[in-house]
């Protein structure tokens, strides 16, 4: 029933371009919104900059109660409303934008799997802080320190996790978009590391496990430069602008 | 390092050292890196292990889970990775999350969850291996523990019923299938000429989804199209375990499964007796109670 639901809404989305006044909706910034939820939107966020689809950011107290799922984020485009990054990449990918075409099967795969990586040690970790805090927290540390260990040299020196070159520049936002392109990965592990690393928690262990890695920082910096300084288009407070108080770059 | 380790966990069958695809995991990483592993099969006499199965015990240290167990052995310098760069490391990680996140559902649901899967052989199995009365308990607790898990990391909104749920876990099971069978591609192992952990953990999940007869077979059949993942399989099989690839059976397989068919009907004569004493100890019973009923108006 499920799977017969995606297949029609995939023929709807397909139909129609980008409009212009697509939203994301998520839950109010300083007083309610929770840091694993702040890291998906962030990542959703990045995702669509990466695009180049314009969209406002909205913050309602009853964003998670509007959702499709009960999860947070989800956008409102045209008439069709889509939850969570994994449907909205495959919503997005039916209007025709894709950032991972140019990947070969075998970079596919490696990428499903390095989502995966993220979704099950950073996300797990950022509920775990969120809701629990006892003895256990070493063996979670643990696990974000090997996760961001594989992450940082599986990044190296390069820019972008996977650096599959596109032909031609265009202008966008008068900048030049990259010839090299970041794909859904990309966003993921930004929106989680950006969020561990600007927000501030009880203890700043998570953070300091993420800032061992030096390409790990400059990762998140790059992204925060290209993709986020410098756009006004939503009409509350930009997706960084949280965050401007307490920078990366210090 | 000659400290004598012990490996306790569930046996073999269908060709296979083990049917349970953690303790094959660790048992397929034990002959990739040289590790000498006394491995105890779990069978029907009163020693329980002590936790989750599978279990190393080296002198007075018990460690239980893969991962650990693994990590275990590389510190006694038993290491099947010490080729791997640390790209390919981080891949291993990435790619074993992979495994736990979209095929592992599945294949809890084909063992644990699928009715008739789980009553003509996974029950009849594991309950021949556990000491009475324990084998009568423990097989039902192993499987709702696995539909936990499932409905736990799988069964949120929008999928609010069991069958959307198991829909989708399968979809993910048959796409991880693909995307291990791209990743493989021609070579022998997944990172070059040597197995590695990565290859102990795949072994471990695939092997038993491909060898054990289920009735139902949707995942099996998937796999089964995917000829790489058996040759790889295979391979495995035949180098580093010396057992018989599927195709010969030998003939100690007929006489293990003659001995499982035997055992499942003294299981299943066994729980049948049990239920008509209890039938009967409750008639007898309300019977008593019944007649009590009566006979009180009378004497008053």
């Amino acid at each position: 029933m499920a799977l017969a639901a995606e297949a029609f809404m995939t023929q709807l989305a397909a139909a129609e371009p980008w409009p212009e006044n697509a939203a994301l909706y998520q839950q109010l910034k300083d007083e309610q919104i929770l840091l694993s939820d702040n890291a998906s939107s962030l990542a959703v966020q990045a995702f669509l900059q990466m695009c180049n689809l314009p969209v406002r950011v909205v913050c309602r107290a009853n964003a998670e109660y509007m959702s499709p799922s009960g999860k947070v984020p989800f956008i409102h485009v045209g008439n069709q409303v889509v939850s969570e990054l994994g449907p909205i990449v495959q919503f997005v990918k039916a209007k025709g934008h894709s950032l991972s075409d140019g990947l070969d099967e075998v970079q596919k795969a490696e990428m499903k799997a390095y989502m995966e990586l993220v979704n099950n040690m950073l996300l797990t970790a950022e509920l775990y802080l969120q809701w629990c805090d006892d003895v256990t927290v070493e063996e979670v540390l643990e696990d974000v320190d090997q996760c961001c260990q594989a992450l940082s040299q599986r990044l190296g020196t390069q820019p972008y996790f996977f650096n599959k070159q596109c032909k031609g520049l265009t202008f966008q936002y008068r900048r030049l978009v990259p010839k090299i392109r970041p794909t859904e990965l990309d966003a993921l592990v930004f929106g989680h590391l950006f969020t561990i690393l600007t927000t501030q928690l009880t203890s700043d262990e998570l953070s300091e496990k993420v800032k061992n890695y030096s390409n790990l920082i400059a990762f998140c910096r790059r992204i925060e430069q290209q993709y986020f300084e410098g756009h006004d288009k939503d009409s509350s407070s930009s997706a960084t602008s949280r965050s401007a108080k307490r920078s990366l770059l210090r | 390092m000659a400290a004598p380790m012990e490996l306790s966990c569930w046996g073999g069958g269908w060709g296979l050292p083990s049917v349970h695809p953690e303790s094959l995991t660790v048992m397929a990483y034990a002959k990739f890196s040289g590790a000498p592993l006394t491995v105890n099969a779990i069978n029907n006499c009163w020693r329980a292990p002590k936790g989750e199965v599978p279990i190393l015990i080296s002198e007075d240290t018990v460690i239980s889970q893969p991962a650990k167990i693994l990590n275990f052995l590389r510190k006694q310098k038993y290491n099947a990775d010490y080729e791997l760069s640390a790209k390919q490391g981080a891949d291993t990680l990435a790619y074993i999350a992979l495994l736990e996140e979209k095929l592992l559902p599945a294949l809890l649901h084909t063992f644990w969850v699928e009715a008739e899967n789980y009553c003509s052989v996974t029950k009849p199995w594991f309950a021949s291996r556990i000491p009475f009365p324990l084998s009568l308990y423990l097989p039902g607790k192993m499987s709702r523990e696995a539909l936990n898990r499932i409905l736990l990391t799988r069964g949120g909104p929008p999928l609010y019923s069991l069958t959307e749920v198991e829909a989708q876990i399968y979809r993910d099971a048959k796409e991880c299938l693909n995307l291990l069978s791209k990743r493989l591609g021609t070579s022998q192992f997944f990172f070059g000429n040597r197995p590695s952990t990565l290859d102990a953990f795949v072994f471990g999940f695939l092997a038993p989804l491909y060898k054990v007869c289920f009735p139902r077979v949707q995942l099996q059949e998937h796999l089964k199209q995917l000829p790489n993942l058996c040759r790889f399989c295979d391979d495995i099989l035949s180098c580093y375990f010396r057992l018989a690839v599927s195709g010969h059976s030998p003939a100690g397989q007929d006489t293990v499964d003659a001995n499982l068919q035997k055992l499942t009907q003294l299981v299943n004569k066994e729980s049948n007796l049990i239920e008509k004493i209890r039938l009967s100890l409750f008639l007898c019973r309300w019977t008593t109670t019944f007649v009590r009923v009566l006979s009180i108006p009378l004497e008053s």
